[in-house]
């Protein structure tokens, strides 16, 4: 079972950065004014930003890091680890820490390290960051997590197009003895996968000169609804309502966390049905259940620190604040996490300009 | 578990559908008020009220209220 405590290290701030560009859901031009009502109110997400040909992971993830390094007034040489999740890296096969470690003017002593996940990635690369600076002698890790997930998206999916918006966060953690420990619970419902998956232009399936073509109708919004490919919306539903409440309690039960004590539950913002569902299911009260998805939409990875950001700023940088979250999709899989925050730094969401 | 019960369950996910109209034998995508999102609430109550986990494939798979009965009391 993979349950992680990791002792002696602290979330010392969280940034978002989101481009500047807006979908409204209510214009999206296949629904009906009623059917995006019906959506909008479903789904919770009234907008979404989307980065467009010019803005990618790292260009967000490098705004989102300055901001952080400044207002922590951490020396650039005292980043011991830059971590870096995400799904849609800018380049086939130099890493995207990389990029921004580069263009951070990290020193060459800094290590660079980056995960592939989906939705979980936030807790599933933060269990692994902070399980690192627990052991083995560093003191200072960025850990960067984002996609511009609208890059691939099918733009006729009636069922897709409203849900997903792009983003990426940068969460500062530092070793510091006595720190209240981080536990999490990771788990893994691989048959379950086909349910999220884009199976064209991997290594398994290069394109070929037909199946790029294809694809780029498919980014278009030019092709039927039926050849979406690329989510079982259902499945993906009944998985996360059934496994992460239970992820959830094994977490507690496994800790002694009382969750009627926790300030906040924070949810992957894959949609409202979901969320409210999941939230429902732990007999969570909604105004402990943030929603960030109204203004960003579905940030995959990112979705967690956003919506600490968007919606709960003020309490983490006021006082000490008991935090139960969950990431949960692509795998499938989730990581579900409690932890302790006192008094961190969390600017404003930055649009990037 | 019971069909009558299943049924009225089931209604319940609908808001403007009469209540007549659901019966074992009644085509659930043909109605007028069927929808993607109608489908998530229908999953979402099957795991509420029976402990029961429907995949997509499932919900695909029937036709009738009866099929979808049938399902979620083999797994009950």
């Amino acid at each position: 079972m993979a349950f992680l405590k990791v002792d002696n290290v602290a979330i010392k701030g969280i940034a978002a950065c989101v481009p500047p560009s807006v979908e409204e859901n209510r214009d999206i031009p296949f629904y009906s004014p009623e059917e995006a009502k019906q959506i909008v109110a479903a789904t919770g997400i009234e907008r979404r930003h989307i980065a467009g040909p010019d803005i990618c992971v790292s260009d967000l993830c490098l705004r989102a890091a300055e901001r952080l390094i400044a207002e922590l007034g951490w020396e650039k040489e005292s980043i011991d680890l830059l971590a870096l999740c995400t799904q849609n890296p800018d380049y086939r096969n130099q890493p995207t820490s990389f990029l921004v470690h580069e263009r951070l003017g990290l020193s060459e002593s800094t290590m660079c390290l980056d995960f592939f996940h989906g939705c979980p990635g936030w807790v599933t690369s933060l269990s692994s960051v902070s399980s690192t600076l627990s052991a083995s002698g560093l003191k200072r890790a960025l850990l960067l997590v984002g996609d511009t997930v609208s890059k691939d998206q099918n733009q006729a999916s009636r069922e897709s197009r409203p849900l997903f918006g792009d983003g990426c966060t940068a969460t500062a953690l530092e070793f510091e003895p006595g720190a209240p420990a981080m536990m999490f619970n990771n788990g893994s419902m691989s048959d379950g996968g086909k349910a999220l998956i884009l199976t064209q232009g991997g290594y398994r399936h290069p394109y070929t000169q037909e199946t790029l073509e294809i694809e780029l109708a498919r980014r278009a919004g030019a092709l039927p609804e039926d050849q979406a490919d690329d989510m079982d919306g259902m499945d993906v539903f009944s998985f996360a309502i059934t496994k992460v409440p239970k992820a959830m309690k094994k977490l507690a039960a496994e800790y002694g966390i009382d969750v009627d004590s926790v300030d906040h539950l924070i949810l992957h913002q894959a949609n409202k049905l979901i969320v409210d569902a999941i939230a429902k299911r732990l007999k969570m009260p909604a105004e402990k259940v943030p929603l960030g998805l109204r203004e960003y939409g579905n940030t995959t990875s990112a979705s967690i620190p956003l919506t600490i950001v968007s919606e709960c700023a003020n309490d983490f940088r006021t006082g000490r604040q008991k935090s139960l979250v969950c990431g949960f999709g692509t795998g499938l899989s989730w990581g579900s996490a409690y932890f302790e925050t006192n008094h961190i730094v969390v600017p404003d969401v930055i649009i990037y300009e | 578990m019971e069909m009558n019960e299943f049924i009225a369950n089931f209604a319940e996910q609908f808001e403007d559908t009469d209540a007549s109209e659901f019966k074992a034998d009644t085509v659930f995508k043909e109605l007028d008020e069927w929808s993607s999102l109608i489908a998530l609430s229908v999953i979402a109550m099957v795991d509420e009220e029976y402990d029961v986990t429907l995949k997509g494939d499932d919900i695909r798979s029937s036709n009738t209220i009866e099929d979808l009965y049938n399902i979620v009391k083999s797994r009950a």
